[in-house]
């Protein structure tokens, strides 16, 4: 550790006076050199640890697309089968999107926070962040057999897309100066749009940094837009809950919606990165870069963020059941049919004790966190606690005839394909980039990080 | 540490320990590293901040202290559980928004804190026991090269207690860890090792303090007193006046309520018009309604609405007599409940209007007055929508217009 700092500091030392006395001006220069330098795909070597992907990237690539593929198209053989019109179809792909979205999303809140708080203890897995965060744009197409339906006011799973639905109710017509195809699609292309924007400007600083002269006047401008970027986020994330998972019951509302889905976010996210992390060392890569400590702190995010979901949810909860008006308690009602034993209660009963009590007890103890099977083990079950909590978001949309889960092949499927398709735009991404910024000026820490 | 007691003063202090300083926490570790592979045990560290890496360095085993949290956690958790339970279903069940007086939802923000609170607590006091704190008084202290040990250096002390001690060697072994500077800490000559008497009073003063509340809470709880409660708050309770239904003894009729005087009439209390006040008309109940009500859709309009206010929850919105409170009664199955008069049978049909106007003024059977809460232009406009409601069950096709006719069919 000493020695390494020393390095660091006999190298960086009179960069940062000639930085200073150069300005932002200088600076963006710098960094758009750099930027052209680092879109070649490859980095620079880095000696110290084995940071590309190369061939198994490649392998992966195809086995997520083909995967994906036959998923989707699965799903859409099977949701025609259903005679329908793609209604089970959409509520399905819609419960896995909003998984695989919360990934996305959770990762670009993850990079947002790092600059934010100037984190030092993750740069080793910042760029592995930057680069699902960059999905954006591929998960704005994943959106399109849920928007394109909206738009054309044909939606079969939102009810306030269809004219004569809107029409015939009192409450929707109310609604309809928010909840309307035009104005949806405008807030689509703001959410996306913005995601995409500064996912990318994330990605693209980061390459830059890799090869440029100044990488500590990138790192500060880096940090200076994060805390913008930030509030952007959480209103982009917030107002992207409400309308593709709370408007499903148009005439039902929670203020606390935005940061029940956020928990989701952030907690899949921190499993997510684990495991790729695990995923890579496997392959040989970051093996050195990523020690137990990393692991450690990104298996308290997951225990952390299995207390905070509960703390939510059930602040959504008590609310609504302590006032115990009609307009409120039947998204609950439908929800809890059937009790603790059978029904959507029982799936109710299941995110209970499976997205918080068990996992809860099960990530208390550090050596837990600290062993990388065990942490794997948790990591994956919480994402697939995730995908359930969406499921019971999404799925009782059915009606009051359908009063237990219906899982089915074609839930599998969908779930199965859009993740196919999100892992497969990580590692196309992935497969020609250094996956870890080596010149970022907070790098020695975090390789000598140490909990305790 | 600082427990010896002090020693003649002929004699010089004994050697406490030897301390080494460091300018960065990194020496600090290395040095750390050193002493604990040479095996000594009575030995700390001490820097500005939290290093990291200094447990493994120092060889600290993993304290015990989350367990301990763990524990004190699961018994916030039943405390509240049991707190809660004790108290609103047990020894003091209180309704409260129709809820069940146990009822786990509302009780989980409790347990929650509960748990944090013990938690933390535990946390807190148990970590400043296991680290021995606090420690009022420590040799360390009247080194004065210490001091910066809360700004800028670090420092690694050897205690002279270690069974491995040897002055020589162990200052050859500080040396080789290369420090900015060593020297020998004496022990505490100085600081007396009793506690200040005026600390011990004071603690004794507070506590005794603390007591009185407690005490004073306990002797009102065990003795009984004719005085009224202390009213500490007082917000206009008590005013100088007379209440309604009160004494009062300045009166002869002991009454605080005074009548008026015979033979006078407030202002705007002079209802002389017995068509409109009273419903009646040559001695007999009014057949047309007051010159005052004018038979128009506003006044029709009028009527409906104090109609739906009004009479509705017992009568219904068509008259029937099938109202909410007529359905929630008739639901409970209590017996003694008769339903509503339906007003579209033909006896209220054929009563006089005055008739009506005389039955909602002053009630009839079960049902209240209700001339105290509608004003007598409303009244009639209620009878001219009810008069509207019979008509529209008992009309016949010739009420219906020639063009309108034809969509009956």
């Amino acid at each position: 550790m000493a020695t390494e700092k020393g390095k660091q500091d006999a190298g960086k030392q009179p960069k940062k006076s000639a930085e200073k006395a150069g300005g932002s001006g200088s600076a963006g220069g710098g960094s758009n050199g750099g930027g052209k330098g680092g879109g070649g795909n490859v980095g620079p070597d880095y000696p110290d640890d084995n940071i590309r992907l190369g061939a198994a990237g490649q392998s992966l690539f195809t086995k997520a697309a083909g995967i994906g593929a036959v998923g989707l198209a699965a799903a859409v053989a099977l949701g025609s089968m259903q005679g329908d019109g793609f209604r089970r179809f959409s509520l399905s792909y819609v419960t896995a999107f909003m998984w695989v979205l919360a990934l996305g999303l959770g990762a670009l809140f993850w990079v947002i926070l790092q600059n934010l708080v100037n984190s030092h203890w993750s740069i080793v897995l910042r760029r592995v962040g930057e680069i699902i965060a960059a999905q954006a744009p591929l998960l704005a197409v994943l959106a399109l057999p849920i928007v394109v339906p909206i738009f054309m006011g044909n939606s079969t799973i939102y009810e306030w897309s269809n004219h004569a639905a809107v029409e015939a109710s009192h409450l929707l017509h109310k609604k309809a100066a928010y909840l309307n195809s035009g104005f949806f699609l405008v807030r689509f292309v703001v959410y996306f749009g913005f995601w995409t924007f500064i996912s990318r400007y994330y990605l693209n600083s980061s390459l830059a940094q890799d090869s440029s002269k100044e990488p500590k006047s990138i790192m500060g401008k880096m940090r200076a837009v994060a805390g913008p970027a930030m509030i952007a986020w959480a209103l982009t994330m917030t107002f992207c809950a409400i309308d593709l998972l709370m408007s499903l019951d148009p005439l039902w509302f929670s203020t606390i919606f935005g940061v029940y889905y956020l928990a989701s976010c952030v907690q899949g996210n921190n499993a997510f990165i684990a495991l790729v992390a695990m995923w890579l060392q496997k392959r040989g890569v970051l093996k050195k870069s990523v020690t137990t400590e990393h692991f450690h702190d990104l298996g308290k995010m997951v225990f952390a963020f299995t207390i905070f979901w509960a703390y939510v949810a059930f602040s959504q909860f008590m609310l609504i059941w302590y006032a115990n008006i009609p307009e409120e308690t039947g998204w609950y009602k439908l929800r809890f049919v059937g009790g603790w034993g059978g029904g959507w209660g029982l799936l109710s009963a299941v995110l209970l004790f499976g997205h918080f009590v068990i996992p809860f007890f099960g990530l208390l103890s550090r050596h837990i966190k600290r062993r990388r099977p065990t942490l794997a083990f948790w990591a994956i079950w919480q994402l697939v606690m995730i995908y359930l909590d969406m499921y019971w978001l999404v799925m009782p949309t059915l009606g009051k005839d359908v009063t237990a889960p219906p899982f089915g092949l074609i839930d599998l499927a969908c779930m199965v394909g859009v993740m196919g398709v999100f892992i497969a735009g990580i590692a196309m991404r992935a497969k020609n980039l250094n996956l870890m910024p080596t010149n970022d000026p907070r790098l020695p820490k975090s390789l000598a990080f140490e909990n305790i | 540490m600082s427990d010896h007691k002090p020693q003649a003063e002929s004699t010089a202090p004994e050697l406490h320990g030897i301390l080494a300083e460091y300018d960065t926490p990194d020496q600090l570790v290395a040095a750390s590293k050193k002493v604990r592979d040479a095996g000594f045990e009575k030995w700390d560290t001490y820097s500005p901040f939290p290093v990291h890496g200094i447990d493994a360095a120092m060889g600290i085993k993993m304290t015990v202290l989350p367990w301990i949290t763990l524990c004190a956690g699961l018994t916030g958790l039943g405390t509240a559980i049991l707190m809660q339970w004790w108290m609103n279903a047990y020894d003091y069940p209180w309704l409260i928004s129709g809820k069940p007086t146990w009822s786990i939802p509302a009780n989980v923000p409790i347990m929650f804190e509960l748990t944090v609170l013990f938690s933390a607590i535990t946390t807190l006091v148990g970590m400043l026991m296991l680290n021995g704190l606090p420690h009022p008084s420590h040799p360390l202290d009247l080194v004065k090269r210490f001091g910066r040990v809360t700004d800028d250096k670090f420092f690694l002390m050897i205690q002279a207690a270690d069974a491995k001690f040897d002055e020589k060697d162990t200052r050859e072994l500080i040396d080789a860890t290369h420090p900015v500077a060593v020297e020998n800490v004496l022990e505490d000559r100085v600081t007396p090792d009793t506690m200040p008497a005026g600390l011990v009073y004071g603690l004794i003063v507070v506590t005794c303090a603390a007591l009185l509340p407690v005490a004073l809470a306990v002797k009102a709880r065990h003795s009984k007193s004719d005085k009224p409660r202390i009213h500490i708050i007082q917000d206009m309770d008590a005013q100088p006046k007379y209440k309604a239904q009160r004494e009062n003894p300045i009166f002869a009729d002991g009454r605080a309520d005074r009548e008026a005087l015979p033979g006078t009439v407030p202002v705007g209390h002079l209802n002389d018009d017995d068509h409109f006040f009273q419903g009646r008309a040559n001695g007999a109940w009014a057949r047309t309604f007051p010159a005052q009500v004018e038979l128009s859709e506003e006044t029709m309009a009028r009527g409906k609405a104090r109609f739906g206010i009004y009479c509705t929850p017992c009568h219904g919105q068509a008259g029937l007599g099938d109202g909410m409170v007529h359905k929630r009664a008739d639901a409970l199955a209590q017996g003694g409940w008769i339903q509503p008069t339906n007003m579209t049978q033909e006896y209220v049909r054929n009563q006089p209007v005055g008739e009506l106007f005389n039955t909602i003024t002053n009630g009839i059977r079960n049902m209240p007055s209700y001339g105290s809460q509608i004003p007598p232009e409303d009244r009639w406009a209620i009878i001219m929508y009810v008069r509207a409601l019979q008509k529209s069950q008992a009309g016949s096709v010739g009420d219906v217009p020639e063009s309108e006719r034809g969509s009956l069919k």
